[in-house]
């Protein structure tokens, strides 16, 4: 498993929003179930000395941090000011990130994270579903029903299209290690290549599927800088170009970001890429 | 969304940037009133938002005598199936060189990353294609202000030091109107000093409202109508209706159509945590396109409750045979819902797909 295990205490910024405060009950709910701590304490402007499902509420981070031993949040925060507290989170001296929020302008996201990695505060998001460690913990709104805990890890730049290839691999009996949704936007704080990094300093990871999109060359990137046996699928072949799809990273670029060449040149290092998600329990059965 | 050339010329002159007199004109005759400000060697370039617009017969050149013919010439043409509504009328410079200048967002360094060329023009990318070299880029982190002078030197090379001040403000550009991409080609040297002859500039669409702007141009109207609901959506032109929720999943079932030979009729992503509203609406929505016989709804999730969205499916009611593939809460209660109004519920996606296509045949 990676970025964080069963005994990391996490925080929730905009706690009290209607995302935070049904998010935070659903992780308290796997800590339980698993044994780790979960969320320990929240942080919204103005709310400080509320309770939500029984976690206390601060004004900052760094109240909260006063009070409560935790080394990641959970952002929720609104996409206008969400730049802003990660930066807060970082400053306060917050190991992990988590951005939930979409829509963030990139322009804000570029300043957070280059904010963020002068504090050595890792970033994973925006536009995340966060990440799920089965067995060990949930920092995000992965559903966690759907994953069981084993060797494979996942990486994804998509939300619910994690959620089909998760559910894929349980039902094929093949168990995850660490699932990471690292975001569908053109800028995101962990890639591909850190989070396969990440993995391959993992003992339990035998081998990784990567869930990549229309848009950019990061898939291509990580897979050339890992050692770790990995099957890619891609989604957006179908996609016209010049057209969105939704997110502002899966924007068709000039012929690197299409989904065809983005296989043609993932195929070329020797990687399988399956067609559909189906497709994904047999070809990673083949490298385990 | 992208800007008209005469808008990001606005721009760029508000921020100091030199760019030629010029003129916007909505018709031809308008153009005699303004040759005595702007003179008698003139350029008239289509406002229209097309690559290669130069190559395209977009772009004429003129004088006082024959300004309005060129004029008329330019409206009447159709630049790559785009007509010409509007015309910028600009004093053609006395060009020495031409540069091209860049600055974007750099997914992989997360940072602007500004290109340089010392031949700009129109065969930029081919050049750039051919010579890697041609292109210097230098990354500058987004917590500073201006480009470092280290930085420029490096970028401009042996180019002359007075293309300096320029390419700062486009920084500045850049930073400030929240661009995706701010672009100079060419960006060029004259007698007179240093001109912007052409811009680009396209504005984050999450950052549309804190700069201003309203309405996003680059959305069809049945786009925006479907944004206000909180979808995203386009038209793709087959049969086969789908909805889904998140970007990924929707795409990677229009894919799976593909896969089966179909032809998908829309992109459309309900969002998070939809609920009977909402579904109802994005039913009708695609319901609503011509051709469509056929609709598969792959839901999943966890904030998606599958009751509701079966009586969104339920009281959207409409003509084409509606698919349904979801998990996730309430899955059972959702499959009852709709089974006792007729409604397929399928368990996954290929099955789900397999009988559209069957439908749609």
């Amino acid at each position: 498993m990676i970025y964080a295990d069963k005994s990391v205490g996490v925080i929730v910024q905009n706690i009290t929003g209607r995302q935070g405060r049904f998010h935070t009950e659903l992780m308290n709910d796997y800590a339980r179930e698993v044994g780790g701590r979960g969320v320990v304490a929240g942080a919204a402007p103005g709310k400080g000395g509320q309770e939500v499902h029984g976690v206390p509420v601060y004004n900052t981070v760094r109240e909260a941090l006063r009070e409560h031993d935790a080394t990641a949040s959970v952002i929720f925060v609104p996409a206008m000011a969400a730049a802003d507290a990660v930066m807060e989170a970082a400053h306060a001296g917050i190991e992990l990130a988590v951005v939930i929020t979409e829509h963030i302008p990139v322009h804000d996201t570029m300043k957070a994270v280059a904010y963020a990695e002068l504090h050595d505060c890792t970033v994973i998001g925006p536009n995340s579903p966060g990440l799920l460690s089965p067995g060990e913990c949930k920092l995000g709104i992965m559903p966690a029903h759907l994953a069981t805990r084993g060797g494979v890890g996942v990486i994804s730049r998509s939300g619910t299209l994690t959620y089909e290839v998760v559910d894929e691999l349980t039902r094929a009996g093949i168990g995850q290690s660490t699932i990471v949704g690292i975001g569908g936007d053109p800028v995101i704080g962990q890639t591909f290549v850190d989070a396969l990094a990440e993995f391959e300093d993992d003992p339990w990871t035998e081998a990784v599927v990567i869930i990549g999109e229309v848009g950019g060359n990061l898939e291509e990137e990580g897979i050339r800088s890992t050692d770790l046996p990995v099957v890619a699928y891609i989604a957006g072949v179908s996609a016209p170009p010049e057209k969105r799809m939704g997110h502002a990273g899966a924007i068709i670029e000039g012929g690197e970001g299409d989904a065809r060449s983005k296989i043609r040149r993932i195929s070329a290092l020797d990687v399988l890429v399956a067609s559909r998600p189906s497709e994904i329990p047999e070809l990673i059965r083949g490298v385990l | 969304m992208k800007l008209l050339e005469y808008e990001a010329k606005e721009v760029f002159s508000k921020y100091g940037i030199p760019v030629p007199k010029g003129v916007l004109i909505r018709a031809p005759e308008e153009i005699a009133a303004h040759l005595p400000e702007i003179g008698d060697a003139l350029v008239l370039k289509a406002q229209v938002d097309v690559g290669g617009r130069g190559k395209a017969g977009g772009v004429l050149f003129a004088d006082g005598a024959t300004a309005v013919e060129t004029a008329r010439d330019l409206f009447s043409r159709d630049i790559r199936g785009v007509p010409v509504g509007s015309v910028l009328v600009e004093e053609k410079l006395a060009i020495e060189h031409e540069y091209y200048v860049s600055i974007a967002v750099d997914r992989s360094s997360r940072q602007p990353v500004i290109l340089f060329a010392d031949a700009g023009g129109v065969d930029i990318e081919s050049a750039a294609l051919a010579d890697e070299s041609a292109v210097r880029r230098v990354i500058v982190s987004p917590l500073l202000h201006d480009i470092p002078p280290f930085l420029m030197r490096e970028l401009l090379g042996d180019a002359p030091k007075e293309l300096a001040p320029a390419i700062n403000r486009l920084y500045h550009v850049f930073r400030e109107k929240d661009a995706m991409l701010a672009e100079i080609n060419p960006l060029v040297t004259t007698p007179r000093g240093v001109y912007a002859a052409d811009a680009k500039l396209i504005i984050d669409d999450n950052a549309l409202a804190r700069q201003g702007i309203a309405v996003n141009r680059d959305l069809s109207e049945r786009e925006r109508e479907a944004e206000k609901h909180g979808f995203s959506y386009v038209e793709l032109g087959g049969s086969i209706g789908v909805i889904g929720n998140g970007a990924g999943l929707t795409m990677s079932t229009l894919d799976l159509i593909e896969f089966y030979h179909g032809r998908a009729a829309n992109f459309l992503d309900v969002g998070g945590g939809a609920d009977q509203e909402r579904v109802m609406h994005a039913v009708k929505l695609v319901a609503s396109m011509p051709g469509v016989n056929v609709i598969v709804v792959n839901l999943l999730g966890g904030i998606t409750r599958c009751d509701e969205v079966a009586k969104g499916i339920i009281a959207a009611d409409v003509p084409p045979k509606v698919i349904v593939r979801m998990a996730g809460t309430n899955e059972e209660e959702g499959r009852e819902l709709l089974a006792e109004h007729g409604y397929r519920m399928l368990g996954s996606m290929d099955a789900a797909i397999r009988a559209a296509m069957e439908v749609s045949a």
